[in-house]
């Protein structure tokens, strides 16, 4: 917020951070600071509903104190209440049992990637609220326009953008940083049922550049297509049937199968795949990575979360699992090498035939495109989730669809995996296609 | 190590923070310079300690601090927002200009000089977390994973994490109010992991109050213990219940999850202010069988939902919110209040000095009613008994909602037989609320430590219901 924070040099405070921990006592130490600029504004009834202005400055603060190893944060960055936050975190840590594992990396495993992300739009510029008023204006007039005829209750419209910067510093001297650019572009529109229910629906668009957002008529003619399509839904009869899985709710189901691959669940033995590594755990159709180095990617990366270098990342080979996601830690619990802790952009390969082809030859299946609440169990691979989407008949929607759940087994499920369809979604960290399941058990009425 | 209480008083937090009345005068000033119907600043201190054992050795404390100011202008229901985590005055001054862009450039008002005010504290401490020692902190969490592996053989793996946090809050108002709220926090969890031949599952416990070391008597910690590891063996036997539509069983306690999903959200002010939720028409109406009242209260001592004031600095209070089956109050934060011409709730809250309040529970209840529960189990020829579950959604418009149940049984002519596990269950709000044909005389609060997620903001709440019958929902099971 002021001119004083607004210059303040990150690893300034990085440097200042380790050598006070190093003072009282740490062995090893990181220092993470994060400055961020966030402006939003909401409309709704043709006036702004909330401006809202965000200047946010914090640090983390990893310690190795005897074989001790512990976490802190702090927004509070007075330098006194910054020594005695130090002083505090360093006496607590001495409380520990040592843990010879919890070390920071080694000089030698840091390192970064040099590829040119441009996670950064440099056009982007900290103060004008105008842009962005105008921006939530033309979205919302835009969708009462295209959605004239349609029984909307109410239109709610975002607009955002931010640019964040961080600097990790290393007690043996590796350090490196970041900066990156958000825009983004929303709606919600309420519509009434003749039977009294509002379903609501959403379109949003979120890049790092503002060129890449879509145009407020795409995000409209996005967001209409779907809050249409949903009116009139109902649970269809419980059964077996083919689903097809639309491509921005990958995420929700393939998240089932990255769960148990976390290095601490497998070291936790709460891992339903700790013994499948170079087996098959999907249809050998089936294929997937991690790819960190993406331009302007979502989810991209120079360096992981324990600062080693990032590399592209088979995650399923033709059906075969190719990697967990071990961090330095749990590697050294495991005794096995670590990859990366954590997924960065995850990417299906698209197919060649469109979602309108594939859905042309079932007879019957259910297409899911939204879920609302379940869950899943790493340890034994089941999940249960809501959902919502349409009965197709070949190829032709038959009735919107709502209070139903789907329910299996992970391993099961991938196993019936066929294909994917040839409409990769590229606006988020998960770049998947739509994808097709056979034999999915579905309750409903 | 968490933050003790101010001495002294009314008016010790102004020392604590560092700032004078005449320079949050200056700042609401600033913040009505453009014309602003009102104001209020949010000034929050928050420390968090928390201690976790993994792979039998205690090896991670974390200490967590937040420190900022939260201003926000109204101008009708629009509402600007800025915040700075830099409390000296002139980032302060800064902060509030930016939020009283949202008003247009009329002539400003000037704020009264604040004096503070009585605050009624429902969440008394007897043992502060800022006198307990990490040391006695890694005994505690040693001793309940001892007890986890003494319980029963089966258990393989333990996982204990014992938090306390405490928030030192302080909410300014132009008319010249000030309040001053000393919030603590504890939250205990204990994960296990057992196995039996080629069957093996996780489970837990967790219980969460605003209390000191005091919650954790050693009935608490048994308590803890016995239900980690009871509901993780349960789930060894537990298989999956049929699909389909069913009569459904919640036991008391924690199945609120449903009065929280499927009926608290749609009764925030603000769905119905603008006109987005389900239940927008239905005040005065009835939506319920005349067996069901429930409350949202704020006023339970030393319970996780508990407010002493809520984050506009309105007292906590209860509202009951369904009465013998009528609508009869959403829960209203000021905006909402001032919409409908009626007082707030004390249900305006916040996750930090970061968002601006939005209308959220506290503890959400319903009121026991004329059953026992045997006999709600033994009417029902097929259906499902739940007991424990792990989280819900809701879409407040369409009424459709889902939880996820971790732990239950299959009702068959009136008893409970196969132990089942692992299912999403999901219905439409006011459809199920309908359908509640029966309730329990036996209304339990749930000890959990449940967090609401709404509009990106996380708040603590507490809920809790009596066994009761809804006479049919979807099971997502198998077949």
């Amino acid at each position: 917020m002021t001119s004083t924070r607004k210059t303040l040099d990150l690893n300034d405070v990085a440097d200042t951070i380790i050598v006070l921990a190093r003072e009282l006592g740490a062995d090893e130490v990181c220092a993470g600071l994060s400055s961020s600029s966030y402006s939003e504004i909401t409309r709704r009834d043709s006036q702004i509903e909330q401006a809202k202005e965000s200047r946010s400055l914090a640090a983390s603060v990893q310690l190795l104190v005897d074989d001790r190893f512990s976490t802190h944060s702090t927004s509070d960055l007075r330098s006194d209440a910054l020594r005695s936050f130090l002083e505090r975190a360093v006496a607590a840590t001495r409380y520990l049992e040592p843990d010879p594992d919890r070390r920071l990396p080694d000089r030698e495993e840091l390192g970064l990637t040099e590829v040119e992300l441009d996670l950064e739009d440099r056009t982007w510029e900290d103060g004008d609220p105008v842009p962005r008023r105008r921006r939530a204006e033309s979205i919302e007039q835009a969708v009462k326009t295209r959605m004239a005829d349609d029984p909307v209750r109410s239109i709610t419209a975002y607009a955002w953008d931010g640019r964040s910067e961080s600097a990790v510093a290393f007690s043996n001297g590796f350090r490196f940083s970041n900066t990156r650019t958000s825009f983004g572009m929303a709606a919600t529109v309420s519509l009434e049922e003749p039977d009294g229910r509002l379903p609501e629906s959403w379109g949003s668009c979120s890049m790092l550049h503002e060129d890449d957002l879509w145009t407020v008529d795409q995000l409209t003619d996005d967001l209409r297509t779907r809050a249409v399509a949903q009116l009139g839904s109902r649970p269809a009869k419980s059964g077996r049937y083919p689903m097809l899985l639309d491509r921005r709710v990958v995420s929700r189901v393939l998240g089932v199968l990255l769960a148990p691959l976390a290095g601490a669940t497998i070291y936790e033995q709460r891992s339903c795949l700790a013994d499948y590594l170079d087996k098959r755990i999907a249809s050998s159709t089936f294929s997937m990575w991690d790819d960190p180095l993406i331009p302007r990617g979502a989810g991209s990366r120079n360096a992981d979360g324990d600062g080693r270098p990032t590399a592209l990342r088979s995650i399923v080979e033709d059906g075969v699992l190719k990697t967990f996601f071990i961090d330095v830690y749990n590697g050294r619990r495991l005794k096995r090498s670590p990859t990366t802790g954590s997924a960065s952009n995850i990417v299906v390969p698209p197919g060649s035939r469109s979602v309108e082809e594939l859905a042309s030859e079932l007879p019957k299946a259910i297409l899911v495109d939204g879920f609302l609440g379940g869950n899943s169990n790493p340890t034994t691979g089941d999940f249960s989730f809501g959902i919502r989407g349409a009965l197709l008949e070949n190829g032709e929607r038959v009735a919107a669809v709502s209070e139903m759940n789907v329910s299996g087994n992970i391993l099961s499920l991938m196993e019936r995996y066929t294909t994917a369809a040839s409409d990769p979604w590229l606006l988020g960290s998960w770049r998947t296609p739509t994808l097709l399941f056979d034999d999915v058990q579905f309750s409903g009425t | 190590m968490s933050l003790a209480r101010p001495d002294g008083a009314p008016g010790a937090h102004f020392a604590h923070l560092g700032v004078s009345p005449r320079v949050l005068q200056r700042v609401m000033n600033a913040a009505l310079s453009r014309g602003g119907d009102d104001c209020d600043l949010f000034f929050q201190h928050t420390q968090s300690t928390s201690v976790a054992l993994s792979d039998r050795k205690v090896n991670q404390v974390g200490t967590h601090v937040d420190l900022g100011m939260g201003v926000r202008v109204v101008v009708g229901d629009q509402v600007g927002y800025a915040y700075s985590e830099d409390l000296r005055p002139d980032a302060l001054v800064a902060a509030a200009r930016a939020a009283a862009e949202i008003a247009q450039t009329t002539p400003g008002r000037t704020a009264a000089l604040p004096t503070a005010r009585d605050v009624i504290d429902r969440t008394p401490v007897k043992r502060p977390w800022p006198d307990v020692g990490i040391d006695e902190r890694v005994a505690m969490v040693r001793s309940w994973e001892q007890g986890a592996f003494s319980r029963d053989d089966r258990v393989q793996r333990v996982e204990a994490y014992l938090q306390d946090a405490a928030s030192i809050i302080m909410i300014v108002r132009p008319d010249g109010r000030l309040y001053e709220d000393y919030r603590p926090m504890t939250l205990g969890m204990l994960r296990c992991t057992a196995g039996k031949g080629e069957v093996r599952d996780s489970s837990g416990h967790n219980v969460a109050a605003r209390a000191g070391l005091e919650f954790y008597d050693p009935s608490r910690q048994d308590h803890l213990i016995q239900e980690a590891v009871d509901r993780t063996i349960f789930l060894l036997d537990a298989g999956k219940p049929p699909a389909g539509d069913m009569p459904v069983v919640l036991a008391a306690g924690p199945s609120a999850i449903l009065l929280h999903e499927a009926i608290g959200h749609g009764m925030e002010a603000d769905f119905n202010r603008k006109r987005t939720s389900i239940y927008a028409d239905k005040m005065g109406a009835r939506i319920a069988n005349e067996h069901v009242t429930i409350v949202d209260d704020g006023t339970i001592p030393n319970s996780r939902g508990a407010v002493n004031i809520d984050d506009e600095g309105n007292p906590g209070q209860c509202t009951t919110l369904v009465e013998g089956g009528i609508l009869r109050s959403y829960m209203h934060d000021e905006i909402s209040a001032k919409h409908y011409g009626v007082s707030p709730t004390g249900s305006g809250r916040r996750q930090s000095f970061r968002h601006a309040p939005l209308p959220r529970m506290r503890a959400t209840m319903m009121r026991s009613g004329p059953h026992a529960p045997e006999e709600i189990i033994k009417s029902v020829e097929h259906g499902l008994y739940c007991v424990s579950f792990q989280n819900g959604q809701v879409n407040i418009g369409a009424g459709d909602f889902s939880f996820y149940m971790r732990q239950g049984f299959l009702i068959e002519n009136g008893r409970l037989t196969r132990p089942v596990k692992d299912v999403n269950i999901i219905g439409n709000g006011p459809e199920a609320l309908a359908s509640i044909d029966m309730v329990g005389n036996d209304m339990k609060l749930d000890e959990g430590g449940w967090t609401c997620g709404k509009e990106g903001q996380s708040v603590a709440v507490s809920q809790g219901m009596p066994t009761v019958r809804v006479s049919s929902l979807t099971v997502g099971g198998v077949g």
